[in-house]
Protein backbone atom coordinates (compact mmCIF):
# COMPACT_ATOMS: atom_id res chain seq x y z
CA UNK A 1 0.00 0.00 0.00
CA UNK A 2 2.64 2.24 1.24
CA UNK A 3 4.49 1.20 -1.93
CA UNK A 4 1.27 2.46 -4.68
CA UNK A 5 1.19 5.73 -2.82
CA UNK A 6 4.88 6.26 -3.14
CA UNK A 7 4.32 5.16 -6.97
CA UNK A 8 1.58 7.85 -6.91
CA UNK A 9 3.65 10.62 -5.74
CA UNK A 10 6.54 10.05 -7.60
CA UNK A 11 3.87 10.36 -10.93
CA UNK A 12 2.41 13.27 -9.93
CA UNK A 13 5.85 15.12 -9.02
CA UNK A 14 7.41 13.82 -12.57
CA UNK A 15 4.44 14.10 -14.81
CA UNK A 16 1.67 16.19 -12.96
CA UNK A 17 0.08 18.01 -15.99
CA UNK A 18 -0.15 14.35 -17.32
CA UNK A 19 -2.44 13.11 -14.42
CA UNK A 20 -4.20 16.33 -14.49
CA UNK A 21 -4.22 16.45 -17.93
CA UNK A 22 -5.52 12.45 -18.59
CA UNK A 23 -8.55 13.10 -15.94
CA UNK A 24 -9.63 16.49 -17.47
CA UNK A 25 -9.63 14.82 -21.17
CA UNK A 26 -11.42 11.65 -19.63
CA UNK A 27 -13.95 13.95 -18.47
CA UNK A 28 -14.57 16.07 -21.20
CA UNK A 29 -15.18 12.49 -23.62
CA UNK A 30 -17.25 10.86 -20.80
CA UNK A 31 -19.30 14.16 -21.04
CA UNK A 32 -19.55 14.25 -24.72
CA UNK A 33 -20.25 10.80 -24.88
CA UNK A 34 -23.53 10.76 -23.48
CA UNK A 35 -24.63 12.96 -26.03
CA UNK A 36 -22.74 10.86 -28.90
CA UNK A 37 -23.95 7.44 -27.59
CA UNK A 38 -27.54 8.28 -27.08
CA UNK A 39 -27.85 9.81 -30.54
CA UNK A 40 -26.87 6.83 -31.57
CA UNK A 41 -23.89 8.04 -33.76
CA UNK A 42 -21.10 6.45 -31.69
CA UNK A 43 -18.64 6.40 -35.43
CA UNK A 44 -19.39 9.70 -35.51
CA UNK A 45 -16.19 9.64 -33.05
CA UNK A 46 -14.10 7.70 -34.93
CA UNK A 47 -14.63 9.92 -37.82
CA UNK A 48 -13.75 12.95 -35.76
CA UNK A 49 -11.04 11.42 -34.33
CA UNK A 50 -9.74 10.84 -37.67
CA UNK A 51 -10.41 14.11 -39.22
CA UNK A 52 -8.49 15.61 -36.35
CA UNK A 53 -5.59 13.59 -36.64
CA UNK A 54 -5.36 13.87 -40.67
CA UNK A 55 -5.59 18.14 -39.65
CA UNK A 56 -2.56 17.86 -37.95
CA UNK A 57 -1.00 15.77 -40.26
CA UNK A 58 -2.39 18.52 -43.18
CA UNK A 59 -0.51 21.20 -40.98
CA UNK A 60 3.21 19.29 -41.42
CA UNK A 61 3.09 20.24 -45.17
CA UNK A 62 3.51 24.07 -44.02
CA UNK A 63 1.59 25.21 -46.74
CA UNK A 64 -0.12 27.83 -44.91
CA UNK A 65 2.40 29.20 -42.47
CA UNK A 66 0.33 30.36 -40.15
CA UNK A 67 3.24 30.59 -37.56
CA UNK A 68 4.77 33.35 -38.95
CA UNK A 69 1.88 35.36 -40.50
CA UNK A 70 0.44 35.15 -36.48
CA UNK A 71 4.21 36.11 -35.72
CA UNK A 72 4.34 39.01 -37.39
CA UNK A 73 0.75 40.08 -36.87
CA UNK A 74 1.26 40.34 -33.38
CA UNK A 75 5.41 41.07 -33.45
CA UNK A 76 6.24 37.83 -31.64
CA UNK A 77 8.99 35.92 -32.48
CA UNK A 78 8.02 32.60 -33.45
CA UNK A 79 10.79 30.30 -32.76
CA UNK A 80 10.79 30.40 -28.63
CA UNK A 81 6.60 31.19 -28.74
CA UNK A 82 5.15 27.99 -27.17
CA UNK A 83 2.00 29.00 -28.47
CA UNK A 84 2.50 29.60 -31.68
CA UNK A 85 4.50 26.27 -32.09
CA UNK A 86 1.38 24.45 -31.30
CA UNK A 87 -1.53 26.28 -32.65
CA UNK A 88 -0.81 25.63 -36.20
CA UNK A 89 -1.27 21.22 -35.57
CA UNK A 90 -4.44 22.71 -32.95
CA UNK A 91 -5.69 24.81 -35.34
CA UNK A 92 -6.13 22.59 -38.56
CA UNK A 93 -6.72 19.95 -36.12
CA UNK A 94 -10.14 22.01 -35.29
CA UNK A 95 -10.51 22.51 -38.81
CA UNK A 96 -10.79 19.61 -40.21
CA UNK A 97 -12.69 18.35 -37.12
CA UNK A 98 -15.65 21.30 -38.16
CA UNK A 99 -15.75 20.43 -41.81
CA UNK A 100 -16.19 17.01 -40.53
CA UNK A 101 -18.97 17.92 -38.81
CA UNK A 102 -20.66 20.26 -41.55
CA UNK A 103 -20.43 17.39 -43.88
CA UNK A 104 -21.79 15.14 -41.45
CA UNK A 105 -24.27 17.69 -40.57
CA UNK A 106 -26.03 17.03 -44.66
CA UNK A 107 -26.67 13.10 -43.57
CA UNK A 108 -30.17 15.75 -42.14
CA UNK A 109 -30.45 17.25 -45.60
CA UNK A 110 -30.53 14.45 -47.83
CA UNK A 111 -31.87 10.60 -48.54
CA UNK A 112 -29.73 9.28 -50.65
CA UNK A 113 -26.71 8.48 -48.18
CA UNK A 114 -27.24 7.07 -44.59
CA UNK A 115 -25.59 8.58 -41.44
CA UNK A 116 -23.35 5.56 -41.23
CA UNK A 117 -22.60 5.76 -45.03
CA UNK A 118 -21.25 9.64 -44.78
CA UNK A 119 -19.25 8.27 -41.74
CA UNK A 120 -17.59 5.92 -43.26
CA UNK A 121 -16.73 8.54 -46.10
CA UNK A 122 -15.32 10.95 -43.47
CA UNK A 123 -13.35 8.03 -41.76
CA UNK A 124 -11.55 6.24 -44.79
CA UNK A 125 -10.74 9.65 -46.42
CA UNK A 126 -9.38 11.05 -43.13
CA UNK A 127 -7.09 8.42 -42.91
CA UNK A 128 -6.05 8.25 -46.50
CA UNK A 129 -5.40 11.84 -46.56
CA UNK A 130 -3.04 11.46 -43.29
CA UNK A 131 -1.10 8.78 -44.98
CA UNK A 132 -0.83 11.41 -48.14
CA UNK A 133 0.06 14.46 -46.20
CA UNK A 134 2.63 12.54 -43.35
CA UNK A 135 4.70 10.95 -46.84
CA UNK A 136 4.56 14.55 -48.41
CA UNK A 137 5.67 16.14 -45.25
CA UNK A 138 9.00 17.77 -46.10
CA UNK A 139 9.70 16.55 -42.65
CA UNK A 140 11.86 13.26 -42.34
CA UNK A 141 11.22 10.77 -39.71
CA UNK A 142 7.54 9.65 -41.06
CA UNK A 143 7.42 7.41 -37.35
CA UNK A 144 8.44 10.75 -35.66
CA UNK A 145 4.87 12.48 -37.32
CA UNK A 146 2.77 9.64 -36.63
CA UNK A 147 4.01 9.90 -33.00
CA UNK A 148 2.86 13.50 -32.59
CA UNK A 149 -0.10 12.54 -34.81
CA UNK A 150 -0.91 9.97 -32.41
CA UNK A 151 -0.33 11.95 -28.54
CA UNK A 152 0.22 10.90 -25.59
CA UNK A 153 -1.16 11.28 -21.71
CA UNK A 154 2.40 11.47 -20.93
CA UNK A 155 3.12 14.36 -23.28
CA UNK A 156 0.99 16.59 -21.75
CA UNK A 157 2.64 20.47 -20.33
CA UNK A 158 1.04 23.06 -18.88
CA UNK A 159 -0.23 24.33 -22.00
CA UNK A 160 -2.08 20.95 -22.99
CA UNK A 161 -3.52 21.16 -19.37
CA UNK A 162 -5.03 24.70 -20.16
CA UNK A 163 -6.27 24.06 -23.08
CA UNK A 164 -8.07 21.05 -21.91
CA UNK A 165 -9.57 22.85 -19.02
CA UNK A 166 -10.44 25.66 -21.02
CA UNK A 167 -12.40 23.26 -23.41
CA UNK A 168 -13.99 21.24 -20.77
CA UNK A 169 -15.11 25.16 -19.16
CA UNK A 170 -17.26 25.56 -22.81
CA UNK A 171 -18.23 22.25 -23.53
CA UNK A 172 -19.99 21.95 -20.00
CA UNK A 173 -20.83 25.64 -20.26
CA UNK A 174 -22.36 25.13 -23.38
CA UNK A 175 -24.50 21.95 -22.92
CA UNK A 176 -25.49 23.45 -19.38
CA UNK A 177 -26.66 26.69 -21.18
CA UNK A 178 -28.65 25.49 -23.78
CA UNK A 179 -30.02 21.75 -22.05
CA UNK A 180 -33.49 22.56 -22.59
CA UNK A 181 -33.05 22.53 -26.73
CA UNK A 182 -30.11 19.69 -25.92
CA UNK A 183 -32.91 17.76 -24.57
CA UNK A 184 -36.08 18.04 -26.76
CA UNK A 185 -33.96 18.00 -30.39
CA UNK A 186 -31.92 15.08 -29.25
CA UNK A 187 -35.10 13.08 -27.43
CA UNK A 188 -37.43 14.19 -30.23
CA UNK A 189 -36.23 15.99 -33.45
CA UNK A 190 -39.63 15.96 -35.19
CA UNK A 191 -41.69 17.34 -32.40
CA UNK A 192 -39.31 19.55 -31.50
CA UNK A 193 -39.16 21.02 -35.03
CA UNK A 194 -43.07 20.74 -35.11
CA UNK A 195 -43.10 22.87 -31.82
CA UNK A 196 -41.14 25.64 -33.17
CA UNK A 197 -36.84 24.67 -32.43
CA UNK A 198 -34.76 24.97 -35.49
CA UNK A 199 -33.91 21.17 -35.30
CA UNK A 200 -31.17 21.62 -38.03
CA UNK A 201 -29.34 24.83 -36.23
CA UNK A 202 -29.48 23.25 -32.49
CA UNK A 203 -28.37 19.53 -33.96
CA UNK A 204 -25.45 21.98 -36.23
CA UNK A 205 -24.54 23.46 -32.90
CA UNK A 206 -24.37 20.61 -30.80
CA UNK A 207 -22.21 18.81 -32.94
CA UNK A 208 -19.56 21.53 -33.77
CA UNK A 209 -19.35 21.65 -29.82
CA UNK A 210 -18.77 18.21 -29.65
CA UNK A 211 -16.51 18.57 -33.20
CA UNK A 212 -14.10 20.96 -31.23
CA UNK A 213 -13.79 18.98 -28.21
CA UNK A 214 -12.72 15.80 -29.80
CA UNK A 215 -10.78 17.26 -32.32
CA UNK A 216 -8.82 19.21 -29.09
CA UNK A 217 -8.75 15.77 -26.68
CA UNK A 218 -7.40 13.51 -30.00
CA UNK A 219 -4.59 16.34 -30.29
CA UNK A 220 -3.52 15.59 -27.16
CA UNK A 221 -4.22 12.70 -25.54
CA UNK A 222 -4.54 10.34 -29.46
CA UNK A 223 -7.21 8.80 -30.92
CA UNK A 224 -7.89 5.54 -29.16
CA UNK A 225 -8.28 7.15 -25.74
CA UNK A 226 -10.81 10.09 -27.08
CA UNK A 227 -12.85 7.55 -29.12
CA UNK A 228 -13.07 4.70 -25.91
CA UNK A 229 -13.74 7.30 -23.27
CA UNK A 230 -16.02 8.62 -25.44
CA UNK A 231 -17.84 5.55 -25.48
CA UNK A 232 -17.06 3.22 -22.57
CA UNK A 233 -18.18 5.58 -19.76
CA UNK A 234 -21.45 6.78 -21.02
CA UNK A 235 -21.91 3.43 -21.53
CA UNK A 236 -21.41 2.57 -18.43
CA UNK A 237 -23.52 4.84 -16.93
CA UNK A 238 -26.06 4.77 -19.07
CA UNK A 239 -26.38 0.77 -18.07
CA UNK A 240 -26.68 1.39 -14.70
CA UNK A 241 -28.01 5.37 -14.37
CA UNK A 242 -31.38 5.93 -13.31
CA UNK A 243 -31.91 9.28 -14.22
CA UNK A 244 -30.86 11.80 -16.86
CA UNK A 245 -28.32 13.68 -14.67
CA UNK A 246 -26.96 10.59 -12.73
CA UNK A 247 -25.81 9.43 -16.94
CA UNK A 248 -23.68 12.55 -16.87
CA UNK A 249 -22.27 12.04 -13.12
CA UNK A 250 -21.18 8.38 -13.56
CA UNK A 251 -19.62 8.91 -16.93
CA UNK A 252 -17.75 11.80 -15.69
CA UNK A 253 -16.74 10.36 -12.84
CA UNK A 254 -15.69 6.88 -14.77
CA UNK A 255 -13.86 9.49 -17.15
CA UNK A 256 -11.75 11.22 -14.44
CA UNK A 257 -11.10 8.35 -12.78
CA UNK A 258 -9.58 6.00 -14.87
CA UNK A 259 -6.59 7.86 -16.63
CA UNK A 260 -4.70 8.34 -13.50
CA UNK A 261 -5.06 4.92 -12.59
CA UNK A 262 -4.18 3.72 -16.28
CA UNK A 263 -1.04 5.82 -15.90
CA UNK A 264 0.33 3.83 -12.57
CA UNK A 265 -0.50 0.65 -14.20
CA UNK A 266 1.41 1.40 -17.09
CA UNK A 267 4.26 3.14 -15.36
CA UNK A 268 3.88 -0.46 -13.17
CA UNK A 269 3.73 -2.81 -16.64
CA UNK A 270 6.27 -0.91 -18.51
CA UNK A 271 3.41 -0.19 -21.05
CA UNK A 272 1.65 3.21 -22.85
CA UNK A 273 -0.45 4.57 -20.88
CA UNK A 274 -3.37 5.37 -23.65
CA UNK A 275 -3.90 1.85 -24.26
CA UNK A 276 -3.80 0.48 -20.78
CA UNK A 277 -6.48 3.96 -20.06
CA UNK A 278 -8.79 1.45 -22.60
CA UNK A 279 -8.26 -1.55 -21.49
CA UNK A 280 -9.27 -0.43 -17.73
CA UNK A 281 -12.12 1.14 -18.77
CA UNK A 282 -13.22 -1.72 -20.46
CA UNK A 283 -12.09 -3.72 -17.25
CA UNK A 284 -14.68 -1.97 -15.68
CA UNK A 285 -17.50 -1.72 -18.44
CA UNK A 286 -17.04 -5.56 -18.26
CA UNK A 287 -17.77 -5.67 -14.41
CA UNK A 288 -20.83 -3.10 -14.62
CA UNK A 289 -22.72 -5.19 -17.37
CA UNK A 290 -21.71 -8.88 -15.47
CA UNK A 291 -22.52 -7.12 -12.44
CA UNK A 292 -26.45 -5.84 -13.91
CA UNK A 293 -26.70 -9.54 -15.38
CA UNK A 294 -26.23 -11.20 -12.36
CA UNK A 295 -28.62 -9.06 -10.64
CA UNK A 296 -31.31 -9.12 -12.96
CA UNK A 297 -31.62 -12.79 -12.99
CA UNK B 1 -70.15 29.85 -38.34
CA UNK B 2 -66.81 28.93 -36.86
CA UNK B 3 -63.34 30.73 -37.24
CA UNK B 4 -61.47 29.97 -40.20
CA UNK B 5 -57.54 29.51 -38.37
CA UNK B 6 -56.13 27.54 -41.18
CA UNK B 7 -56.51 28.45 -44.45
CA UNK B 8 -54.40 26.43 -47.84
CA UNK B 9 -54.35 28.65 -50.94
CA UNK B 10 -53.55 26.97 -53.83
CA UNK B 11 -50.53 25.12 -52.08
CA UNK B 12 -48.58 22.86 -53.65
CA UNK B 13 -46.49 20.11 -51.41
CA UNK B 14 -43.33 17.95 -52.11
CA UNK B 15 -39.69 17.96 -52.00
CA UNK B 16 -37.24 19.67 -54.16
CA UNK B 17 -38.60 19.72 -57.46
CA UNK B 18 -40.81 16.58 -56.87
CA UNK B 19 -44.85 18.03 -56.84
CA UNK B 20 -46.81 15.10 -54.52
CA UNK B 21 -49.83 17.47 -54.34
CA UNK B 22 -50.79 20.44 -56.07
CA UNK B 23 -53.42 23.19 -55.82
CA UNK B 24 -54.74 21.80 -52.09
CA UNK B 25 -57.41 24.29 -51.49
CA UNK B 26 -58.65 23.48 -47.60
CA UNK B 27 -60.13 25.63 -44.94
CA UNK B 28 -59.54 24.25 -40.97
CA UNK B 29 -62.11 25.87 -39.02
CA UNK B 30 -61.50 26.12 -35.05
CA UNK B 31 -62.79 23.35 -33.03
CA UNK B 32 -62.79 21.09 -35.88
CA UNK B 33 -62.04 17.75 -36.01
CA UNK B 34 -60.57 16.22 -39.45
CA UNK B 35 -59.27 12.83 -39.91
CA UNK B 36 -56.96 12.36 -42.09
CA UNK B 37 -56.54 8.95 -44.44
CA UNK B 38 -55.10 7.51 -47.34
CA UNK B 39 -52.64 4.94 -47.89
CA UNK B 40 -49.25 4.85 -47.50
CA UNK B 41 -46.71 6.70 -49.32
CA UNK B 42 -50.67 9.02 -50.96
CA UNK B 43 -48.62 12.01 -49.08
CA UNK B 44 -49.90 12.47 -45.63
CA UNK B 45 -46.55 13.03 -44.22
CA UNK B 46 -45.60 15.71 -46.61
CA UNK B 47 -48.57 17.40 -45.77
CA UNK B 48 -48.11 17.42 -41.84
CA UNK B 49 -44.76 19.02 -42.77
CA UNK B 50 -45.90 21.49 -44.93
CA UNK B 51 -48.89 22.64 -42.39
CA UNK B 52 -46.17 22.43 -39.76
CA UNK B 53 -43.64 24.64 -41.33
CA UNK B 54 -41.04 22.16 -41.85
CA UNK B 55 -40.97 22.15 -45.18
CA UNK B 56 -42.20 25.00 -47.76
CA UNK B 57 -44.85 24.79 -49.84
CA UNK B 58 -43.76 24.79 -53.63
CA UNK B 59 -46.45 26.67 -54.73
CA UNK B 60 -49.47 29.07 -52.81
CA UNK B 61 -49.27 30.06 -49.85
CA UNK B 62 -51.04 28.59 -46.06
CA UNK B 63 -52.41 31.15 -43.88
CA UNK B 64 -52.38 30.20 -40.21
CA UNK B 65 -52.28 33.45 -37.65
CA UNK B 66 -50.10 32.82 -35.23
CA UNK B 67 -51.07 29.64 -34.01
CA UNK B 68 -49.69 27.21 -31.06
CA UNK B 69 -49.63 23.34 -32.82
CA UNK B 70 -49.49 20.38 -30.52
CA UNK B 71 -47.83 17.53 -32.48
CA UNK B 72 -47.74 13.56 -31.47
CA UNK B 73 -45.49 11.79 -33.42
CA UNK B 74 -45.63 8.32 -34.28
CA UNK B 75 -44.68 6.35 -30.82
CA UNK B 76 -41.77 4.10 -32.20
CA UNK B 77 -40.40 7.17 -33.29
CA UNK B 78 -39.86 8.34 -29.93
CA UNK B 79 -36.95 5.50 -28.58
CA UNK B 80 -34.64 7.43 -26.02
CA UNK B 81 -31.82 5.34 -24.36
CA UNK B 82 -31.55 7.93 -21.85
CA UNK B 83 -33.70 7.44 -19.26
CA UNK B 84 -35.96 10.23 -18.81
CA UNK B 85 -38.79 10.76 -16.71
CA UNK B 86 -42.58 10.88 -18.12
CA UNK B 87 -41.79 14.37 -16.25
CA UNK B 88 -38.79 15.15 -18.17
CA UNK B 89 -40.83 14.29 -21.43
CA UNK B 90 -43.88 16.36 -20.30
CA UNK B 91 -42.13 19.53 -19.44
CA UNK B 92 -40.01 19.28 -23.08
CA UNK B 93 -43.37 20.96 -24.68
CA UNK B 94 -43.10 23.53 -22.42
CA UNK B 95 -39.18 24.32 -23.79
CA UNK B 96 -39.93 26.37 -26.92
CA UNK B 97 -42.84 28.94 -24.66
CA UNK B 98 -39.74 29.01 -22.25
CA UNK B 99 -37.19 31.66 -24.52
CA UNK B 100 -33.45 30.56 -24.81
CA UNK B 101 -32.43 30.33 -21.17
CA UNK B 102 -35.50 30.50 -18.75
CA UNK B 103 -35.67 27.40 -16.35
CA UNK B 104 -38.80 25.68 -16.07
CA UNK B 105 -40.92 27.65 -13.03
CA UNK B 106 -43.12 26.32 -10.43
CA UNK B 107 -46.14 26.97 -13.09
CA UNK B 108 -44.72 24.94 -15.67
CA UNK B 109 -44.12 22.13 -13.28
CA UNK B 110 -47.65 22.39 -11.80
CA UNK B 111 -48.82 22.77 -15.92
CA UNK B 112 -47.05 19.16 -16.80
CA UNK B 113 -48.83 17.52 -13.59
CA UNK B 114 -52.84 19.27 -15.18
CA UNK B 115 -51.83 17.47 -18.23
CA UNK B 116 -50.96 14.22 -16.84
CA UNK B 117 -53.88 14.16 -14.61
CA UNK B 118 -56.05 14.82 -17.71
CA UNK B 119 -54.82 11.98 -19.87
CA UNK B 120 -55.14 9.82 -16.64
CA UNK B 121 -51.36 9.43 -15.85
CA UNK B 122 -50.13 11.56 -13.39
CA UNK B 123 -49.26 8.46 -10.90
CA UNK B 124 -46.34 8.10 -13.59
CA UNK B 125 -44.91 11.02 -13.08
CA UNK B 126 -42.06 10.02 -11.66
CA UNK B 127 -41.19 6.95 -14.39
CA UNK B 128 -39.31 6.34 -16.49
CA UNK B 129 -40.87 6.67 -20.13
CA UNK B 130 -38.98 3.61 -21.41
CA UNK B 131 -40.40 1.15 -18.56
CA UNK B 132 -43.86 2.44 -20.15
CA UNK B 133 -46.72 0.37 -21.77
CA UNK B 134 -47.70 1.66 -25.53
CA UNK B 135 -50.34 3.08 -24.03
CA UNK B 136 -48.73 5.17 -21.08
CA UNK B 137 -46.30 6.30 -23.95
CA UNK B 138 -48.61 7.18 -26.28
CA UNK B 139 -50.44 9.34 -23.11
CA UNK B 140 -47.11 10.76 -22.67
CA UNK B 141 -47.16 12.03 -25.61
CA UNK B 142 -50.29 13.61 -25.44
CA UNK B 143 -49.70 15.13 -22.16
CA UNK B 144 -46.53 16.74 -24.18
CA UNK B 145 -48.37 18.47 -26.97
CA UNK B 146 -51.34 19.66 -24.73
CA UNK B 147 -48.68 21.26 -22.25
CA UNK B 148 -47.61 23.90 -25.12
CA UNK B 149 -51.97 25.15 -25.18
CA UNK B 150 -51.81 24.51 -28.56
CA UNK B 151 -54.75 25.56 -30.90
CA UNK B 152 -54.43 22.65 -33.04
CA UNK B 153 -53.17 18.75 -31.59
CA UNK B 154 -52.36 16.86 -34.82
CA UNK B 155 -51.49 13.30 -33.55
CA UNK B 156 -50.15 10.88 -36.33
CA UNK B 157 -51.45 7.38 -36.00
CA UNK B 158 -51.78 7.40 -32.56
CA UNK B 159 -53.21 3.76 -32.01
CA UNK B 160 -51.00 2.05 -34.15
CA UNK B 161 -49.71 -0.99 -32.52
CA UNK B 162 -52.18 -0.81 -29.52
CA UNK B 163 -54.03 -3.95 -28.16
CA UNK B 164 -58.05 -3.20 -28.14
CA UNK B 165 -58.87 -1.89 -24.96
CA UNK B 166 -56.47 0.93 -24.94
CA UNK B 167 -57.01 1.47 -28.38
CA UNK B 168 -60.54 2.53 -27.76
CA UNK B 169 -59.62 3.79 -24.63
CA UNK B 170 -57.48 6.18 -26.36
CA UNK B 171 -59.65 7.20 -29.08
CA UNK B 172 -62.08 8.35 -26.21
CA UNK B 173 -59.63 10.56 -24.37
CA UNK B 174 -58.56 12.08 -28.33
CA UNK B 175 -62.68 13.00 -28.50
CA UNK B 176 -62.94 14.42 -25.03
CA UNK B 177 -59.80 16.65 -25.26
CA UNK B 178 -61.76 17.81 -28.63
CA UNK B 179 -64.68 18.34 -26.63
CA UNK B 180 -63.88 19.76 -23.54
CA UNK B 181 -61.07 22.26 -24.66
CA UNK B 182 -62.90 22.92 -27.95
CA UNK B 183 -59.58 21.97 -29.51
CA UNK B 184 -58.91 21.71 -33.32
CA UNK B 185 -57.82 17.86 -34.03
CA UNK B 186 -56.20 16.73 -37.30
CA UNK B 187 -56.24 12.57 -36.72
CA UNK B 188 -53.79 10.75 -39.11
CA UNK B 189 -54.59 7.25 -39.54
CA UNK B 190 -54.35 3.83 -41.67
CA UNK B 191 -57.81 2.67 -39.69
CA UNK B 192 -60.87 4.04 -41.48
CA UNK B 193 -63.13 2.98 -39.26
CA UNK B 194 -61.52 4.85 -36.28
CA UNK B 195 -61.32 8.13 -38.00
CA UNK B 196 -64.87 7.49 -39.81
CA UNK B 197 -66.73 7.46 -36.33
CA UNK B 198 -65.04 9.98 -34.62
CA UNK B 199 -64.19 13.26 -37.04
CA UNK B 200 -66.40 15.62 -38.45
CA UNK B 201 -64.50 15.66 -41.67
CA UNK B 202 -61.84 13.96 -44.07
CA UNK B 203 -58.87 14.54 -46.24
CA UNK B 204 -58.93 11.29 -48.00
CA UNK B 205 -55.21 10.81 -50.32
CA UNK B 206 -54.95 9.60 -53.02
CA UNK B 207 -51.18 9.49 -54.81
CA UNK B 208 -51.32 12.49 -56.65
CA UNK B 209 -55.05 13.80 -55.69
CA UNK B 210 -56.47 14.47 -52.21
CA UNK B 211 -60.44 14.95 -51.51
CA UNK B 212 -61.61 17.09 -48.49
CA UNK B 213 -65.21 16.90 -47.24
CA UNK B 214 -67.72 15.55 -44.61
CA UNK B 215 -67.75 12.16 -43.17
CA UNK B 216 -71.17 11.38 -45.50
CA UNK B 217 -69.80 13.16 -48.85
CA UNK B 218 -66.36 10.85 -48.78
CA UNK B 219 -67.18 7.75 -46.97
CA UNK B 220 -68.75 6.23 -50.46
CA UNK B 221 -67.79 2.29 -51.74
CA UNK B 222 -66.74 4.20 -54.95
CA UNK B 223 -64.45 6.89 -53.49
CA UNK B 224 -62.92 4.50 -50.91
CA UNK B 225 -62.48 1.40 -53.57
CA UNK B 226 -60.72 4.70 -56.09
CA UNK B 227 -58.36 5.91 -52.94
CA UNK B 228 -57.33 1.97 -51.51
CA UNK B 229 -57.20 0.19 -55.53
CA UNK B 230 -59.58 -2.34 -53.48
CA UNK B 231 -63.05 -3.23 -53.50
CA UNK B 232 -64.52 -2.03 -50.42
CA UNK B 233 -67.73 -1.82 -48.30
CA UNK B 234 -69.15 0.45 -46.07
CA UNK B 235 -71.92 0.07 -44.08
CA UNK B 236 -73.57 1.96 -41.33
CA UNK B 237 -75.14 -0.29 -37.75
CA UNK B 238 -76.40 1.70 -34.85
CA UNK B 239 -75.53 4.70 -36.65
CA UNK B 240 -71.71 3.36 -36.70
CA UNK B 241 -69.65 2.88 -39.98
CA UNK B 242 -68.63 -0.43 -39.84
CA UNK B 243 -65.91 -0.31 -43.15
CA UNK B 244 -64.34 -3.69 -44.50
CA UNK B 245 -62.70 -5.66 -47.55
CA UNK B 246 -65.63 -6.81 -49.78
CA UNK B 247 -63.52 -10.20 -49.67
CA UNK B 248 -64.29 -10.29 -45.68
CA UNK B 249 -67.49 -10.44 -45.56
Amino acid sequence: MTDMAEIFNTLLELFPYAMMGGITAGIICGFLGVFVVSQRVIFLGAALTQAAIAGVAFSFLHLINLESMLASLFGIPSVENSFLHHFEHTFFSLLFAVIAVFVFSQSFKQKYLTTDSLLGFIFVIAIAARIIFIQKSPIAEVSEIEAILKGDILFIGAGEFYTLLTILIIVVSIFTLFSKQLRFVTFDTETAAAHGLNNKFWLLFFYLTVGIGISLTTRFVGDVFSFAFLIIPASIAIMVARSVISVFIISVLIGGIIPPLAIFIAFELDVSSGPTAVIVAFIVFLTAYLAKKIRMR
Amino acid sequence: MSKRIIKFISVSTGYGHTVIHSDINITIEKNDFIGIVGPNGAGKTTFLKTLLGGLKPLAGKIEKENLVFGYVPQRDTVQPILPYTVHDVVMMGRYPQLGLFKLPSLDDKKRVAECLERVGILNLEPSIYNSLSGGQRQRTLIARALVSKPDVLILDEPTNGMDTPSHHALLTLIEDLHKTYQLTVLLVSHLLSDVANLVKRLILFEKGSLQFGTIEELLSEEKLGQTYSANIKVKKVDGEYLISSKYND
